[in-house]
């Protein structure tokens, strides 16, 4: 993977036209519930979900380059304490979002320490093994319901989700962008992805580093499981603790670019958008694994940065661009 | 005591099938570095593709066994160039872009049964089937699982003969040790790659034909075998072929016992507790003699 | 080229935004039916079979004209939404069906876990919502007051084959071993076993719960060791042949084997061929009952020939819940005589009659209960106890249910 960061442009039209965009789409998601229907303001929610789900992954797997593949099991935290603290203590919902997310992080600091002494493949199967194990403790605990599954009482206010959503949706993106893109704990991450031996011997603490990516990585989706469980009214174990949510993780953020900041937004979208398109064309809901199981082998193969990579670059002609894409194809 | 019994073999047996799905998956990772997502769907379009036999032609699916072998082997033949483009080359981190296309190649393979297949659950049996011996009169030993535990030990003898006495194993066991120097005295890794992972998906895909006749066929039945796998995997230590042995066995007595003496709602718990634990204390398996 | 990037997000983000229908309320001379149902996804077998039974319904009663609301004949349109399976996308099934396409009621899923999810939202909107299949007892617990369901809860028939063979049968068992699926329908199948048998004398040896999908051996070498009479089985239909065949491999031989829903499915019956032969189960309905009704179908044989003229096979009970859920809102609409589209008033309206409807159908009585754990259950219908024999199942009790008597003791398996 090349080492690669974004280049702001030095032309000020431009950047006077990229900061014009930002405003626009901003005010665009900041409107969208007045003028669209119930069912759309839904599909958005979850797709801004997903977004920062992806990110949140990226963090550790992408920009860290420890691929977790038990990440779900933060989200399935979250949405169980929070159901937990709201039903049996009635906490504010608020409140309990933040104790979830802090929990969340808790335990993946708690655990990050044994089990990030892992690398790659190893530490892909460990925490992919910890998040079964998540999965089975809800099924046979009795205060989570079990195989029951748990109730929360219903608050049926699709804008205040929508809201939620995009406002947990745009700290993660902010926290990324200021914690990894701009901050030197960015770089830490980023030499530890490249040379984690080369960084500690510069004098990376690459321990705590990792440690604290870990942390942060898990503070989102936690909370993103408790505003999915209000959302939703019901949850159990196959719903927020299935490996099918670390998966699609793992693929939004393949797909759309690891490592980058926009890549895990545009990687839910284009997942989502190939999940609803084949539901509403095809009325059936498995033929897009294929799909998306071919993507991710082409993405491995030919676009190892992700769509991202293939948007990322200025050209200025046509014969640039087909030089650019069989650059970027590599074969 | 008889319940005691009873409970050791139950354990061996499935261990002794579970065998073959870690051989081969241990052997890919030692030769090539390759975690194999898709190992639990190689089992599923093993048990599939069975069906169908039966299904359109008939007869015992034991039978097919061997012509599994070599569908399957083809496959993994056909597959393998790519998975060594997604590994090698100017990409970064060979092992993670490895497991990541595996990963997508199980879900394309997932996807596709379900697509074609749907929800439906298949079964398939064998003259062997809801036979079994009893051993005087104290313990029930179940035919098919029985023949499912000879295969795996077969297989198991099969290969170590292979590996440890023929020169082509010798070739792959330098090739696990040492790639580099391997290729330098004058082996084609790549080609080596490709045999042993079309090894590695004949045995698994072969081995999907007993699991279907035991268990039920159906398209997501993957991620279970994929599970076990990596138990196995984990235990012996990865890429250490003797180890699978006395790491599925393990596997079938910790089902067996948890089962039957705490409680069959512990089972799936304790495996992954125990997984889990494993890779954190002694992450090259229990002997120590993992890559 | 970073413009082109941006200008792709946002045809991305616009792509999303295809807005909602108008406002009008239209006029119109049918009832606007939606249907929520697992078109897809893993419970695609449960949500083929609501929908047999709602299309019968509706075509059924188009084909007369349509419903008759004073002197006047309305008919009805299906529409479809597919909850995937998940509680999640049958919210936004609800959602969609109620606020874009403003239908009038709604005709539920198949599972628990969906209808879970749904009843807020026919709560929110208060749109009147009955399921013709879900049987989870948490559904009834949480009161919704627009959700109704024609079956009874699982718990309320789980017991229906215990009493027949803790009474009607001899020798009398004393012991039963139980083996339950955790998931939320297979546990309370367990427990309403375990209930039964308890109250009525027999004693429960072992009770266990296992995951799904694990390897049910040991748990069975371990009920069989300690030998009891009955095994009653908790599952739902892949784990249910597992369960049969790992019995069969352990020559394990109760003096019967009990199932509840696992056994009724032709893929049980496929699977197994033989060794199905006298397996014990329950069902709510079956196509040999004798109810005779005014209202749509007038015997119990009529809609058995009408289902297998349409659909090529035999009808189970939850097809026959399903229909009946469209019976249930027929009769009531026709009670407070409301024509579509229906209004807020009439909807609640809709929601009283439903609440004070006590009628006779092909399916058996329907009558909600309106207060208690069963709120809002078509909780008096009576079970009945099934076994395989021959091939087919026959009903072999409680009481006068009885057609055929049930055959106990199993012979062991080697003796078949």
């Amino acid at each position: 993977m090349e080492f690669q960061r974004e280049t702001y442009s030095s032309n000020h039209k431009t950047s006077f036209f990229n900061l014009g965009i930002l405003i626009f789409m901003i005010a665009l998601l900041l409107f969208l519930p007045l003028f669209i229907s119930p069912l759309w303001i839904r599909i958005t929610t979850e797709v801004l979900m997903w977004a920062g789900l992806a990110q949140s992954w990226n963090i550790i797997g992408g920009y860290t380059g420890y691929l977790c593949f038990g990440h779900g099991a933060f989200f399935g935290i979250g949405a169980y304490l929070t159901g937990l603290l709201m039903v049996h203590l009635n906490w504010p919902f608020g409140f309990c979002l933040f104790i979830s997310g802090i929990l969340a992080s808790f335990l993946a600091f708690f655990i990050g320490y044994p089990t990030l002494r892992l690398r790659g493949a190893y530490f892909a199967i460990a925490t992919w093994a910890f998040g079964e194990m998540i999965r089975q403790i809800a099924t046979i605990l009795d205060i989570t319901g079990g195989a029951f599954g748990m109730q929360l009482p219903a608050y049926l206010n699709l804008p205040f989700f929508y809201y939620i959503m995009l406002l947990v949706t745009g700290m993660t993106y902010l926290t990324t962008h200021l914690l990894l893109e701009r901050a030197r704990f960015g770089y830490r991450l980023l030499a530890i992805r490249e040379h984690e031996e080369a960084a500690e011997m510069v004098g990376v603490d690459t321990t705590m580093t990792k440690i604290k990516a870990f942390a942060l990585s898990a503070f989102f989706p936690g909370i993103f499981g408790g505003i999915y469980a209000y959302w939703v009214t019901y949850i159990h174990p196959d719903s927020v603790l299935k490996a099918d949510i670390t998966d699609f993780m793992v693929v939004m953020a393949f797909l759309g670019g690891i490592g980058s900041l926009w890549g895990p937004l545009l990687g839910a979208i284009v997942v989502q958008f190939i999940q609803r398109i084949l539901w509403i064309v095809w009325g059936e809901g498995t033929f897009y694994l294929v799909i998306i199981g071919l993507s991710i082998c082409a993405v491995v193969l030919f676009i190892p940065n992700g769509l991202i990579g293939l948007l990322e670059v200025r050209i200025h002609s046509p014969k640039e661009s087909i030089n650019f894409l069989m650059k970027k194809f590599k074969w | 005591m008889e319940l005691f019994i009873q409970t050791l073999i139950d354990g061996l047996l499935i261990g002794g099938l579970i065998i073959v799905v870690g051989i081969g998956f241990s052997l890919c990772f030692g030769v090539m570095h390759i975690v194999d997502f898709a190992v639990g769907e190689w089992v599923m379009l093993g048990a599939y593709t069975s069906y169908l036999m039966v299904r359109y032609f008939g007869h015992d699916p034991m039978i097919y066994l061997p012509i599994l072998f070599l569908i399957f082997a083809g496959l993994g033949w056909l597959i393998y160039p790519l998975i060594y483009r997604a590994v090698s080359g100017k990409r970064h981190n060979p092992v993670i872009m490895g497991l990541v296309f595996t990963f997508g190649l199980s879900i394309m393979a997932k996807g596709g049964a379900l697509s074609v297949w749907g929800y439906h659950i298949q079964s398939i049996t064998t003259w062997l089937s809801g036979k079994s011996l009893s051993l005087g009169g104290l313990v029930t030993l179940p035919a098919l699982r029985f023949a499912g535990f000879i295969f795996g030990i077969g297989v198991t003898l099969l290969f170590m003969i292979f590996l440890y006495k023929t020169k082509f194993g010798v070739i792959i066991r330098a090739t696990a040790q040492d790639r580099e120097t391997a290729s330098l005295l004058g082996t084609d890794v790549k080609k080596i790659g490709g045999l042993v992972y079309s090894l590695y998906a004949g045995l698994t895909g072969m081995s999907g034909v007993l699991i279907g006749a035991l268990f039920s066929i159906h398209a997501a039945m993957g991620a279970k075998y994929c599970t076990l796998a990596f138990f196995v995997v984990v235990l012996a230590g990865m890429g250490y072929v003797p180890g699978v042995i006395i790491a599925a066995f393990v596997l079938g007595l910790l089902q067996s016992l948890v089962g039957v003496y705490i409680g069959g709602r512990y089972n799936l718990v304790a495996l992954f507790i125990v997984m889990y634990g494993v890779l954190l204390i002694t992450p090259k398996g229990l002997l120590r003699r993992g890559i | 080229m970073k413009k082109y990037y941006k200008i792709v997000f946002l045809f991305l983000i616009f792509s999303f935004l295809i807005p909602g229908s108008g406002f009008s309320q239209e006029k119109r001379d049918y009832f606007k039916v939606g249907v929520v149902t697992s078109l897809s996804g893993e419970l695609v077998f449960g949500g083929t079979v609501t929908k047999r039974g709602y299309d019968l319904w509706a075509e059924t009663v188009n084909s007369m004209g349509g419903i008759e609301i004073g002197g006047k004949k309305y008919k009805v349109t299906l529409i479809y939404a597919d909850d995937q399976s998940t509680p999640a996308t049958a919210a936004v099934a609800g959602e969609r069906l109620i606020t874009q396409e403003k239908v009038d009621f709604i005709l539920g899923p198949y599972a628990s876990g969906p209808t879970l999810a749904l009843a807020p939202i026919t709560e929110k909107y208060k749109i009147p919502h009955i399921t013709g299949s879900a049987e989870s007892p948490l559904i009834w617990l949480r009161k919704f007051k627009y959700t109704f369901g024609t079956i009874p809860s699982v718990n309320l028939t789980a017991q229906a084959v215990i009493t027949v063979l803790a009474k009607e049968v001899s020798p009398k068992p004393t012991t039963i071993g139980i083996l339950g699926i955790d998931d939320p329908f297979s546990k309370f199948t367990a427990e309403a076993f375990k209930t039964a048998s308890e109250r009525l004398g027999l004693k429960v040896v072992k009770y266990e719960i296992v995951p799904e999908g694990s390897d049910y051996t040991p748990s069975i070498s371990a009920i069989k060791a300690l030998n009891p009479d009955l095994f009653a089985m908790g599952n739902h239909e892949k784990a249910a042949i597992e369960m049969m065949k790992i019995s069969k491999e352990l020559k394990f031989n109760p003096k019967a084997f009990v199932q509840h829903y696992g056994m009724t499915t032709p893929d049980f019956r496929k699977s197994l061929g033989k060794d199905c032969e006298y397996v014990f189960g329950n069902a709510v309905w079956t196509p040999n009952m004798n109810h005779q009704s005014t209202i749509l179908f007038k015997t119990t044989k009529e809609y058995h020939e009408a289902f297998v003229k349409k659909f090529n096979t035999d009808p189970d009970y939850t097809e026959a819940g399903s229909t009946a859920a469209g019976i249930a809102f027929q009769e009531a609409l026709r009670m407070i005589k409301a024509t579509p589209p229906l209004t807020e008033a009439q909807k609640e309206a809709l929601i009283s009659a439903l609440e004070k409807l006590d009628i006779m159908t092909f399916y058996g009585r329907i009558k909600f209960e309106t207060t208690g754990e069963s709120y809002h259950c078509n909780a008096g219908l009576q079970p009945v106890a099934l076994q395989y024999q021959g091939g087919k199942t026959v009903e072999v009790g409680p009481g006068n249910l009885r057609r055929v008597a049930p055959k106990y003791p199993t012979p062991p398996w080697d003796k078949r």
